[in-house]
């Protein structure tokens, strides 16, 4: 019953992480696409309505000291907008109004007397028999419109000599930005991430130069302590990656807490026998792997993976790994809680640049060259989020501890066959999780390629008379598989 | 057991992170290359017929008009329209310099009182109403190529160059054309 249940795909084939991903595709798709149908160019008709209804209207607009443009008394929402050589009204007053007038009559107050130093225009589009624009009094600007159809649009021009608007503080700042010209953004745009770059790198190198680790001049032949694979790897890149993972599986097969099933284009996990002596990030993993039954195929596996956008239990993995790694002494401050610091800036600082540059877009006057500055915060936001995990924080005891698994390591990956001794087998299964770790397992297995093979206990397969290479040909696939799968369903913060 | 803000905070501006990151790299380089290289847009109305068509989709060099270059006569541009930039567009062809005197007199266009050549224009077409216009320094006189159905610069005068959005490179859906065959 259980197999069954476990063998049931998604919904249409789609399960739930698959499906959001897809759903934000769609959505960005659906946005992409009203953002390109905003894209009309009018190439338009010139409207000629006449109507029988007559009329006249006058309407009063109004420009206060601010810069502030009210119509009939009402606040428009519109503002004078300062260009270099003078402050600018342009507004549509009367835009398709559905209604034919005989006369319109537009009367601009202005907030000095300006008017006979002002240029000023109507504009008239779609449907308007005659126009015209003239100085009433030294503040005052009068623009007619007759025969006016009900698809017009009658804008009004006025430009006003410098220094009679007060604009407000924001304004200002606003011209200020608006001023600088568009290379110098893009100047700041590559400037900025650039910048970020080298002071992190800077910073690395003052960092690895001040805890340098001595290389070792000479191979160990054994381990130099007996500490578990996933926190050698963490002790040589401060980081838990998918191959952490995959030689903690390797262990755990080789400890016989589990068995790898190799089957005809599938594989799965069997439990082994039952062991008290489990690390706690060990048991975790293997209640990922098996929850309460006592094998786990592919299918379920990829279950557990595609079901799930992120895993608290694979993050806790991770978590106990570096843990275990700081409690040695390896560290200075748990490597986890360090790069997750460095991760909220970056993520901050990421987002704060998407939030600018969207709205810069929406409603800075085109065009909106600032956004250079807000793509380049958020370049710079990315290098100190990816760049901050390879700062170096390790203890002296973990750079000493280090120094003796790089010498291990020389022995792992060392080109001279092993000579040959009863304990082979024995020893190319031991070694090879920390080989896995150590990114050196095909160098490991090339060791070993001249003597007989025998097959670990802890690997089950259909196939006969599997040799060497066609043990790592079917090991190394499906572990990979499972620890990249793994590792990729952890929590923010824990990458 | 609650967690604290601080890790809700991380694990929330994560989530955004994780999931959106690409997303909004790829939205901001789209953005970037739309507001300032190029861009796609329909054509809304016959004001450029025989040449372009109504619901065509064209493409706009944005900064086509960048720095020293300037737009030549013959050139089909977007616009924003001077009486209400924010909103409205118009696509039309460069017809006067700045600086020229241009005149419309029985149903042709004349540049300091000599004629053009019109060859985008179909055979038949003239040019209505009759009048003059002196075009102002940085400034540009824009005409529609179906010049019984066009509301352009005949009727609301020259464009400023500051209101030119950009140089049409082809049209590219549903037949693909050239700036240069239009």
């Amino acid at each position: 019953m259980v197999e069954t249940k476990y063998k049931k795909s998604g919904i249409f084939g789609f399960y739930r992480r698959k499906a959001i991903f897809f759903a934000i595709v769609l959505a960005a798709g659906f946005l992409g696409w009203r953002g390109l149908t905003g894209n009309l160019f009018l190439a338009d008709r010139n409207a000629t309505l006449t109507s029988t209804i007559s009329q006249e209207a006058a309407i009063l607009v109004t420009v206060d000291h601010s810069g502030q443009i009210f119509i009939n008394g009402k606040r428009s929402g519109k503002r004078v907008s300062a260009l270099s050589d003078y402050d600018e009204v342009r507004l549509p007053v009367v835009d398709e109004s559905g209604q034919y007038y005989d006369r319109v009559v537009i009367t601009l107050k202005l907030p000095a007397a300006v008017a006979y130093e002002t240029e000023h225009e109507l504009l008239v589009i779609h449907g308007v028999d005659n126009s015209r624009s003239y100085t009433s009094d030294g503040s005052t600007i009068v623009y007619e419109a007759n025969g006016v159809s009900g698809y017009a649009t009658l804008s009004i021009v006025a430009k006003l000599p410098k220094g009679y608007i007060d604009f407000p503080l924001t304004e200002k700042a606003k011209q200020v930005l608006l001023r600088i010209q568009a290379n110098v953004w893009v100047g700041i745009a590559i400037a900025l991430p650039l910048l970020t770059l080298i002071f992190m790198l800077l910073f690395i190198l003052r960092q690895r130069r001040s805890g340098r680790i001595d290389l070792p001049g000479e191979e160990i032949t054994a381990p130099p302590m007996l500490i578990p694979p996933a926190i050698v790897g963490v002790l040589m890149n401060q980081h838990v990656r998918a191959r952490e993972v995959a030689a903690t599986l390797v262990d755990l097969a080789v400890r016989g807490d589990i068995v790898i099933l190799d089957r005809d284009r599938d594989f799965a996990f069997g439990k082994g026998r039952f062991d008290q002596r489990l690390l706690g990030y060990e048991k975790i993993l293997l209640t990922k792997i098996f929850r309460e039954s006592l094998s786990s195929d592919r299918l379920e596996i990829e279950k557990r993976i595609n079901n799930h956008f992120y895993s608290k239990k694979i993050s806790l993995v991770s978590a106990g790994v570096y843990a275990v790694a700081t409690r040695l002494g390896y560290f200075k401050v748990n490597p986890q809680r360090l790069f997750a610091q460095y991760r909220l800036i970056g993520i901050l600082a990421f987002l704060v640049g998407a939030g600018g540059f969207a709205l810069s877009l929406l409603y800075m006057a085109q065009p909106p060259y600032i956004i250079f500055f807000w793509a380049g915060m958020m370049i710079s936001a990315l290098v100190v989020a990816f760049s901050a995990s390879s700062i170096p924080i390790r203890t002296p005891l973990g750079r000493e501890t280090m120094s003796n698994w790089l010498a291990f390591k020389r022995y792992l990956s060392s080109a001279e066959p092993i000579p040959y001794s009863e304990n082979l087998p024995r020893i190319f299964e031991k070694y090879l999780p920390y080989a896995i770790v150590m990114d050196c397992e095909a160098a490991w297995a090339r060791r070993f390629i001249e003597h007989n093979f025998t097959l670990p206990g802890w690997f089950l397969t259909d196939k006969s008379g599997l040799g060497l290479d066609d043990f790592c040909l079917s090991l190394f696939p499906i572990i990979s598989y499972v620890s990249r799968s793994l590792v990729a369903l952890r929590e923010p913060g824990f990458e | 057991m609650k967690s604290s803000l601080p890790s809700k905070i991380l694990y929330s501006s994560g989530v955004i992170f994780d999931v959106a990151r690409w997303v909004i790299l790829i939205a901001v380089i789209l953005a970037l290359v739309n507001t300032f290289w190029l861009t796609l847009f329909f054509v809304d109305g016959v004001s450029m017929e025989t040449n372009m068509h109504d619901g065509e989709l064209a493409l706009l060099q944005k900064n086509g008009y960048a720095g020293k270059s300037e737009p030549a006569r013959g050139d089909i541009v977007v616009v924003q329209y001077p009486g209400d930039p924010e909103h409205r567009r118009y696509v039309k062809r460069v017809v006067g310099l700045p600086g020229e005197a241009l005149s419309v007199s029985a149903g042709r266009v004349l540049v300091n009182n000599k004629e053009i050549d019109e060859d985008y224009l179909p055979v038949d077409v003239t040019t209505e109403p009759a009048g003059s216009w002196t075009i102002g320094p940085n400034e540009y006189f824009l005409m529609g190529d179906n010049r019984f159905a066009s509301n352009d610069s005949r009727y609301f005068g020259s464009v400023e160059k500051r209101f030119f959005l950009g140089k049409v490179l082809a049209v590219v859906f549903p037949r693909l054309r050239s700036a240069d065959d239009l």
